[in-house]
């Protein structure tokens, strides 16, 4: 699984967006990390209480005519809108573009947002905040943020490359590095210098035989048109 | 648009953002029939009869409620006569009597006679509840798309195929 | 996603988008345009009632009034760019039941009795007339798109388009009627406006808009049959 099977285009910042969102809760789980579904599942029951009480509304409204349920569908309209308003106020206030929420094995709570603020700049923005568990007294909520270009963990032709995004999220979050020591190889901290690979991401690269394109490394080189033959090789099969 | 079938709960808010487009166009359009008080608020001119104010195509906004003072003559109306299911734009041009059982003629601008051989067998006159609004806005032309809908079906199928076309081009 | 057909898409969006922010900016110089019509004659210059068939397709015989009317009036604020037609119509209105007249409730009953279409030199190819008549009317207004002068209207001794009737069949003898002359402007877009009882923000209400109350003779008793099929 070092390399995507789906291509995206890269400059759909969304697409960049959804990728990376999407293999971090892959990642996490895969860790031992319990994820808690809180906020997905409230927005999902908002959310369809909403659609099934216009559904009916459609239903009665189809079978009785307007006349006659007027006062049920002004009362279906008020309660839709409020039911809506509050999936909003969820979306934008409570979730606030949070895309993990669980446990780590060592106890202690995660929850990672993540935006893309610039419309032109492909930077991924990740918001974490750490809660120390709940024994272990005297310890201090964290919160910190990182950013980092999506040229990182994407090639040119679009594909994810799992390896460097997981090295990421291990290096910059001690809870995760934890988890993942192997991943977590260079120290912690290096939040704002250019990505450093390990010499086993590097074999883990060859052994997929993809470049990665990343800060250090802009101009094409041969190895992404290796890449693009893999790609097209897997669309022949 | 579905890659995401793996995570049930991934397909399930996909499935919920789909199903609140067409829910939330559904109740935004009832909660104008409620805000109106006409079970149709928007209607599109099928006939010429208003010439030259309404031509085919146009969108009518309607409004339903006497909160000022009672639908009366001058006013242009959509109504629907018994047993048949096409509304009429016209305008009321006389009214005997006040309250819900006045009764009420209309015209269209643009025809020679009144309406009296267009009502049901019987029926010389309207009342209130016939009525299902007065118009008070326009927006030309916006509502030629759904006569042509209707009028020529193949349009129906293109579209739909187009719509199709773009679902599938859009999941690689 | 990032493909021609979304981009095709968000085009249109955003076309439809500017279509209706323009469209509503022009509904809303409606507001800002002032507008004070006038009447200053609105009279009546005979009144006969007839009992026979209003109109061809008539099943019954009934009474009917044919009340012809002189009418000056300037309505030339009334046009404006955005302005499609002006619906011109004058009513006559009187009450019948015993507690409409003891209340003088004179809208008890109200009929059109002429109705004019006005159109703005902008709508002037979508009026309903003869090749001739149109090429009169668009004449008149060449090389204008807006044509205040239309709106002055001077009508003397004008037949009735409509004879007025009763359910009842009974109209002779009323009394406390009057004549009202009402317009509706239609837009090209926008909101329909008729007169109004009162003064709105920059848009004053109709004056002189009523005629002096009048009466209804009794029936005129000859050429009763003469009135079939003379009138539509």
């Amino acid at each position: 699984m070092a390399v995507s099977q789906e291509r995206i285009t890269v400059y759909n910042l969304a697409d960049l967006k959804n990728t990376s969102d999407d293999a971090i809760p892959n990642y996490l789980n895969s860790l031992k990390f319990t994820q808690s579904h809180r906020l997905t599942d409230v927005r999902l029951s908002l959310g369809f209480s909403a659609f099934t009480l216009a559904a009916a509304c459609f239903l009665w409204d189809y079978k009785f005519g307007f006349e006659s349920t007027k006062l049920y569908t002004g009362v279906a309209v008020t309660i839709y809108t409020l039911l809506n308003g509050l999936l909003t106020y969820w979306i934008f206030y409570v979730e606030k573009g949070t895309i993990y929420e669980g446990t780590a094995p060592s106890g202690e709570k995660i929850k990672i947002s993540t935006s893309t603020p610039k419309k032109t700049v492909p930077e991924y923005h990740l918001s974490i905040e750490i809660e120390p568990p709940k024994k272990a007294k005297g310890g201090k909520k964290e919160s910190f943020v990182i950013i980092r270009p999506f040229t990182e963990w994407f090639d040119a032709a679009g594909h994810f490359v799992v390896a460097p995004f997981q090295g990421m999220l291990a290096q910059s979050i001690s809870v995760v590095g934890k988890a993942d020591p192997k991943r977590a190889a260079p120290p912690a901290g290096a939040v704002d210098q250019p990505p450093v690979y390990s010499p086993e991401m590097l074999a883990a690269l060859a052994d997929a035989q993809v470049s990665v394109v990343g800060s250090a490394a802009e101009t094409a080189t041969t190895g992404s048109d290796a890449a693009k033959k893999a790609a097209a090789k897997r669309r022949k099969a | 648009m579905f890659s995401s079938i793996g995570n049930p709960r991934q397909a399930a808010a996909q499935l919920m953002n789909f199903g609140l487009i067409l829910s939330t166009a559904f109740m935004m359009w009832k909660g104008l029939s409620i805000i109106t008080d006409s079970p149709s608020p928007i209607v599109v001119v099928l006939s010429g009869s208003m010439e030259p104010a309404f031509q085919r195509g146009d969108l009518l906004l309607l409004w339903n409620r006497n909160i000022q003072a009672e639908t009366s003559v001058g006013e242009v109306v959509v109504y629907n006569v018994k047993d048949k299911d096409i509304p009429i734009v016209h305008r009321i041009v006389r009214k005997f009597g006040t309250g819900p059982n006045a009764k009420l003629l209309t015209k269209g601008d643009n025809n020679l006679s009144d309406d009296t051989e267009l009502y049901a067998k019987g029926q010389d006159f309207l009342v209130r509840k016939d009525i299902i609004g007065s118009v008070v806005g326009f927006i030309p032309y916006v509502g030629y798309i759904t006569i042509m809908l209707s009028e020529h079906p193949w349009l129906k199928t293109v579209m739909l195929g187009i719509m199709g076309l773009m679902v599938v081009l859009q999941r690689e | 996603m990032y493909s021609s057909l979304v981009r095709l898409q968000n085009t249109f969006g955003f076309f439809t988008t500017v279509i209706f922010v323009v469209a509503a900016l022009i509904a809303s110089t409606d507001f800002i345009t002032p507008r004070a019509p006038v009447v200053s004659t609105l009279k009546t210059n005979s009144v006969q009632v007839v009992r026979g068939r209003p109109h061809y397709y008539s099943s019954k015989k009934e009474e009917y009034a044919v009340i012809k009317f002189s009418l000056e009036a300037d309505l030339s604020s009334l046009f404006t760019w955005n302005t499609k037609q002006v619906f011109v119509y004058v009513t006559a209105e009187w009450p019948h039941t015993p507690s409409a007249i003891a209340a003088g409730n004179v809208t008890e009953n109200q009929a059109v009795i002429w109705d004019q279409i006005i159109t703005a030199p902008s709508s002037d190819h979508l009026a309903n007339l003869g090749p001739a008549a149109m090429k009169k009317l668009r004449k008149s207004a060449a090389g204008k798109s807006i044509d205040p002068s239309r709106g002055k209207l001077i009508i003397k001794n004008q037949k009735p388009k409509y004879q007025i009737t009763h359910p009842s069949s009974k109209i002779a003898e009323t009394d406390n009627v009057v004549l009202k002359l009402h317009y509706n402007v239609q837009p090209w877009v926008g909101l329909l406006t008729w007169n109004q009882e009162t003064d709105f923000f920059k848009w004053k209400k109709l004056k002189n808009g009523l005629s002096k109350k009048f009466a209804l003779p009794a029936i005129k008793t000859k050429k009763t049959e003469g009135q079939k099929g003379s009138s539509k």
